[in-house]
């Protein structure tokens, strides 16, 4: 039984290793600043250059406890917000998380941050991939 | 008729048509030109109010306001994509006035008052710039305020953390510097827009 659970585990370690970073190009990776302990919203654009559907199903960084995928709705002039699960990339497609739109909402961060800096978030996909990215910290008012 | 005076009276009326076409084209010229916000004069009351000022803790009402062109919208700091879009395009809008930006305020009231300190509401303000004032009240305070302007909010069910979500309505109202309503800026909103709108009503 313990071999079999060592040999599992084994073979999901090598799963992960094995898998490489997706043919994808990310664009203008940022994250807009807010004070304190305030989550914050991360933005950019992802374009696949993969042969197949991708998913886009998560995405963490060591700078924060917990990053989700939202998205922000306007539905009769009343803005909310909703979890989601996954964002479908089907070749060649360009998926923009954008003010308004879908975004990454960082929280719980685990150290002060300030604009300027650069924060790494991970980006994983449906099979395991994964893929690291640099967002760079913006003020409050950017855009 | 003959085929002349008809000709005749189809050339009288196209000529008065032109005249009356060029009498409404010359009253569209001396009527203001449009706003480039939604022109909502007169259908919600002046603006007024009693809530708390985030940055010094002291009771403000709406009267407090006039004399300033006076944005107002409702919000919470816990909003990560909404709100801080909606902020910084008003503030970039009121910054483009250059010195006449310090004759508007952007009130910030907060429909989240259980989470949203004055002091998290007085840093937060001062994130999006000098004219945002965060302000805070009481729920029945906040109710009877959303409830003047007919703005929506509610409360999502907390997760694990005890974090929650608000929904809120987009809405930014447009005040004059006699607190009487002008203008609705809805959240496609660009800041040159309202910049424009903002000088127009600041040169009244």
């Amino acid at each position: 039984m313990k071999r079999a659970l060592l040999s599992a585990l084994l073979l999901a370690v090598t799963m992960v290793a094995q898998a490489g970073p997706p043919p994808v190009a990310i664009g203008d990776a940022r994250i807009r600043w807010l004070p304190g302990e305030l989550p914050m919203a991360g933005y950019f654009s992802i374009t696949s250059h993969a042969s197949t559907p991708l998913r886009l199903v998560g995405a963490a960084s060591p700078a924060f406890a917990d990053v989700m995928l939202h998205r922000s709705l306007h539905e009769g002039g009343v803005a909310r917000m909703v979890h989601v699960d996954d964002v479908a990339l089907a070749p060649g497609q360009t998926v923009v998380f954008e003010p308004g739109g879908y975004h990454l909402m960082l929280m719980h961060r685990k150290e002060a941050l300030q604009p300027g800096e650069e924060v790494p978030v991970t980006l994983r996909f449906g099979d395991g991939e994964t893929l690291e990215v640099p967002f760079r910290v913006e003020g409050a008012q950017s855009k | 008729m003959t085929r002349a005076r008809a000709a005749v009276d189809r050339a009288a009326g196209v000529c008065f048509g032109a005249l009356l076409l060029m009498g409404l084209l010359a009253g569209c010229g001396r009527s203001a030109p449009p706003w480039g916000l939604r022109d909502i004069t007169g259908l919600m009351p002046p603006l007024d109010f009693s809530l708390t000022e985030a940055s010094d803790g002291a009771t403000v009402h709406g009267k407090d306001f006039r004399g300033y062109v006076v944005l107002l919208y409702f919000g919470y700091t816990h909003c990560p994509d909404v709100c801080p879009t909606t902020l910084s395009r008003l503030s970039r809008a009121v910054a483009a006035l250059g010195p006449q930006a310090e004759q508007v305020r952007i009130l910030f009231v907060s429909v989240d008052p259980a989470r949203d300190t004055l002091a998290q509401l007085k840093t937060y303000g001062a994130a999006f710039g000098p004219q945002v004032v965060g302000l805070r009240g009481s729920q029945d305070a906040i109710k009877a305020l959303t409830k003047r302007y007919r703005v929506s909010y509610g409360y999502g069910k907390p997760d694990a953390h005890g974090d929650y979500e608000v929904s809120h309505s987009s809405a930014v109202y447009v005040f004059d510097r006699e607190g009487d309503v002008r203008l609705l800026a809805d959240a496609t909103a660009e800041s040159p827009v309202i910049t424009g709108d903002l000088r127009r009503l600041l040169a009244e």
